[in-house]
């Protein structure tokens, strides 16, 4: 009886226990309301005047936004106008501003400011909060004039001082900012600034007054106003009193863009509202964004539940895609759209047998079957096989297949190549590992696809290994090179081909070198005035590219994002002047120009 | 027994240290750092910067001791992957939520486990324990994370009787005023059965073994020579005994559970702590991954003493370390 009894008094106290340990464990108060009971709230007082009365019976002012345009007739009313994307749970993320991390920013990012300019639906740079620039005589000072009336949501105008205090703080050694590549030989004294040689007041930039920008280059670089696509600033007041991560907390952060941060709960939620104060370009439709935080493999089940907007290409696996591709109105809601150009390929260690041999690269280059790959393992829906590095649509891309023959899929060529090299039928030649750089599982079977088609051309053994990203980003990096063969892709940075071929020049991420080549693109960067000889110069350039084999290019990526039926606007609904729809790279005011429909 | 448990104390601290020094060297052994280079390699100088920013351009001694000092005050270093707060209040925030999450978990896979098991001993080789043995082999070879999408697309998608994700954030029977989350919710049905199935099914299998082992026993025979009922039997006789593989078995598992799963928690949209397992080793967020080293030693530790605890409990013939000798 009494061991019955301490029995029952030890459930009691581990019962006990367990209570107070869940109960310890709920967290503390937030200060903000659930943002989705708010969205609740707000559909439900709508559902409720639906009944009521008929939609478009509305009040003029439930179809206003709070910049004082009308809402299109078929939209919700304004305050139903509020859209919902995925962002990952396991995303590293750190800020909201690519000016203080370009590879951890949190979702909703770039909002909080607008750009110095921006690219329009078919890639033309057209001012954002620059409304005019120009270059000086010296062909090397640039003058960017900031538009009038410009103002953060604290009140404080916007000037040429946040943006000479952002460029500034990019250049800081205290910052180390993950991007400092991008301006180096671009902006005068960068190097030696982030070197610590100079003070950051020697940087090459200034506010003669506080509507203009300059910035002074190195040489004269005509791509510099696209370069300014990421031309965000921060406010000079807020880096100085809170520090660079000011925007990650609602009571300090501040914006000049079309939003502001409302709720801030990073691995849940990140809400942003339309900013009253905005001044700028791009006044939103769309009252409020939100960020709703879930794993990529769920994004396309919360699609089908209604509870997001968009799913972006990369969250939809091969079979969500077929699914999507079989049903009509989602594949008319598939938008399919050239992303940052991405191209995948082939890259090797060229100074260091067996591929210090051109004839082994050509052969390679020579056994790959991309059409079959494209079509049968990838998808004419997200790529298209790539002869070159420039996507068709580039500027100076080969658009009419010029470059083919260079690289085109050709077995018997490929293996006379290989014979010539001193491996007939791939006797004695070494067993390859092809890098990957932490690949999802449908790249992987691409690049599979890849290393099968030159095993089975050319009797080589190839074996593909998935590497961590670090461990590969790293051995690519290294002098002399780490990587003897992988597989990688790049997506451009700013519509200027010195970009995208601009990494092949040597000293970059490659380890392949052509004396000739380099000549050209360094001719070509700094060339004003003759844009056709540039353009030539650039064309000369990659057919060297392509037919020295600095890399084996695979294929082009068609990005795209499956929108809800009820997500309208111009820019993403309207084609491009070839034909091609969706939500454009550097199409920034696309935030103005997207609207929530009825239904 | 006072004794005892404070020489393991003590040599959990070493044991911790020991953890310390070999994870600190194997994460600055991997390649990559705490910066990107993705794109283009970064400049020299850019990258000077980077090392110092982070103070990995001290000697790594240095760097390790520096460690080890703050960390014995409980500072374990700002976290790469959240700057704007130290890594001890990010797992103080964190942690409540992925606690709750092990100890539901725990709560039904150990009951729910044992349960299935016993059933299946006592009906051995009937249709029940042939059901059982399927269900816990399906358990086993199921992963969390397969589980998980497919309760999804069930429950939540096709059925709509689910929320999809979260902790507390919805359908709570009961919600505490002034607390953003509730308690006893809808969205902790998923998550917990798809975390709880895999030990379930391993503690069933081990619970039906050492049943079936007591049951064949000569003291069961001897109880129920005596007259004793099934009841008294099971409970007094066979469970008691039954216990100490189980308590093997499953008590390993415990650190697992409360330390959180990224599947469970990625896929859940979980604000926990399971997520940073796996992201700050990608990352490499040095500070975060021996924060974690810490935590889990830590806990490793505590719950191997508190196993051999129970085992005096529940075997009083067992003997602690002196106390046996003695």
């Amino acid at each position: 009886m009494n061991r019955s009894n301490l029995h029952t008094k030890w459930s009691l106290v581990a019962l006990l226990l367990v209570f107070s340990l869940l109960l310890a464990a709920c967290p503390a108060p937030a200060a903000v309301g659930p943002a989705t009971d708010d969205t609740t709230a707000s559909t439900e007082s709508s559902d409720s005047s639906d009944s009521s009365a008929d939609e478009s019976a509305a009040p003029a002012d439930a179809m206003t936004t709070i910049f004082g345009e009308t809402l299109p007739e078929d939209a919700a009313p304004y305050d139903e106008q509020v859209y919902r994307t995925a962002c990952s749970t396991t995303a590293n993320q750190t800020t909201f501003d690519f000016q203080v991390s370009v590879y951890s920013r949190y979702c909703l990012g770039d909002v909080f400011n607008d750009p110095l300019i921006e690219l329009d639906k078919d890639f033309n740079v057209v001012p954002a909060a620059a409304e005019s620039w120009e270059v000086g005589d010296d062909g090397l000072t640039w003058s960017f004039h900031l538009r009038p009336d410009q103002v953060w949501s604290d009140g404080t105008p916007l000037t040429a001082n946040d943006y000479v205090a952002t460029f500034q703080y990019l250049a800081d050694p205290e910052h180390a900012w993950d991007f400092a590549w991008f301006y180096n030989g671009v902006i005068q004294n960068w190097e030696e600034v982030i070197a610590g040689e100079l003070p950051k007041e020697e940087l090459g930039v200034a506010a003669p007054d506080d509507l203009t920008f300059q910035i002074v280059t190195q040489q004269p670089f005509p791509p510099l106003p696209g370069m300014m696509k990421f031309g965000w600033t921060l406010q000079k007041k807020a880096l100085e009193e809170h520090g660079p991560y000011y925007n990650s907390d609602p009571a300090t952060s501040v914006s000049s863009g079309p939003y502001m941060l409302d709720t801030f709960e990073p691995g849940k939620l990140i809400t942003v509202v339309a900013n009253p104060s905005y001044k700028g370009y791009r006044p939103p439709r769309i009252q409020r964004m939100e960020a709703i935080y879930m794993d990529p493999g769920t994004e396309f089940s919360a699609f089908q539940k209604g509870e997001i907007d968009a799913v972006g290409y990369e969250s939809l696996s091969p079979a969500d895609l077929e699914l999507v591709l079989n049903d009509p109105v989602l594949k008319e809601n598939y938008l399919r759209h050239f992303g940052d150009f991405r191209t995948d390929y082939l890259l090797f260690d060229t100074f260091n047998p067996p591929f210090d041999n051109l004839d082994v690269r050509k052969a390679f280059a020579h056994a790959v079957d991309r059409e079959a790959i494209v079509t049968n393992v990838y998808g004419e829906v997200k790529a298209m096989p790539a002869y070159a590095m420039l996507m068709p649509g580039f500027p100076s891309s080969s658009t009419k297949g010029e470059l083919n023959e260079y690289q085109a899929y050709d077995c018997d060529l490929a293996k006379e190549h290989l014979a010539t090299a001193g491996y007939p039928d791939g006797e004695g030649f070494p067993k390859l590992e092809m890098w990957l750089r932490d690949e999802a599982p449908a790249l992987q079977a691409v690049f599979q696809a890849v290393a099968a088609s030159i095993s089975q051309c050319l009797n080589v053994e190839i074996e593909v290994s998935n590497k961590d990203r670090k461990v590969y980003t790293d051995a690519m990096n290294a002098k002399p090179t780490g990587l003897q063969f992988g597989a990688v892709s790049y997506g451009m940075d700013y519509l200027d081909p010195t970009n995208m071929l601009g990494i092949w020049v040597f000293g970059g991420r490659h380890s392949w070198k052509n004396d000739e080549f380099d000549q050209l693109i360094n001719e070509a960067t700094p060339l004003v005035g003759d844009p056709e000889k540039r353009d030539q110069l650039f064309r000369d350039a990659e057919r060297i590219l392509v037919d020295d084999v600095g890399g084996i290019f695979i294929d082009h990526r068609w990005q795209g994002t499956l929108f809800q039926p009820w997500v309208q606007g111009d820019c993403i609904r309207e084609a491009d002047a070839i034909g091609i729809m969706g939500e454009h790279w550097g199409n920034d005011s696309c935030v103005s120009n997207k609207y929530i429909e009825k239904h | 027994m006072g004794r005892y448990i404070v020489g393991r104390l003590a040599s959990l601290v070493f044991v911790v240290i020991a953890a310390s020094m070999i994870t600190f060297t194997i994460m600055h052994a991997v390649p990559g750092g705490p910066f990107d280079e993705e794109k283009q390699p970064l400049p020299p100088a850019a990258k000077a910067n980077m090392m110092r920013k982070y103070g990995l351009d001290k000697p790594m001694w240095q760097q390790y001791v520096n460690y080890i000092t703050h960390a014995a005050r409980l500072d374990f270093g700002i976290s790469y992957q959240q700057p704007t707060t130290t890594v001890t209040k990010l797992l103080a925030e964190r942690w409540p939520t992925t606690m709750q999450v092990g100890i539901l978990t725990i709560l039904f896979a150990f009951g729910i486990g044992i349960t299935l098991g016993v059933l299946a001993a006592y009906h051995q080789n009937s249709w029940l324990d042939n059901a059982l043995t399927f269900f816990a082999m399906l358990g086993i070879t199921l992963p969390n994370f397969v589980l998980a999408f497919l309760l999804i697309l069930f429950f939540s998608v096709r059925l709509d009787w689910l929320p999809m994700r979260g902790w507390g954030d919805s359908g709570c029977l009961i919600n505490i005023p002034g607390q953003r989350e509730g308690f006893m919710c809808a969205d902790w049905v998923m998550p917990v059965f798809a975390y709880a199935l895999g030990p379930m099914a391993i503690i069933a299998r081990f619970t039906r073994a050492s049943v079936v082992d007591a049951i064949r026993s000569d003291f069961v025979r001897t109880a129920y020579a005596k007259g004793l009922g099934n009841r008294v039997i099971l409970s007094r006789h066979v469970l008691k005994n039954a216990l100490i593989p189980i308590i093997t078995v499953a008590g390993p598992m415990i650190p697992d559970l409360l330390t959180g799963s990224i599947f469970i928690e990625s896929t859940f949209a979980i604000n926990g702590i399971g997520k940073f397992f796996v992201t700050s080793a990608f990352n490499r967020d040095y500070p975060m991954i021996m924060a974690i080293a810490f935590l889990i030693s830590g806990i490793w530790g505590l719950i191997y003493l508190l196993t051999d605890l129970v085992y005096t409990w529940v075997d009083p013939r067992v003997r602690l370390g002196a106390e046996g000798s003695s």
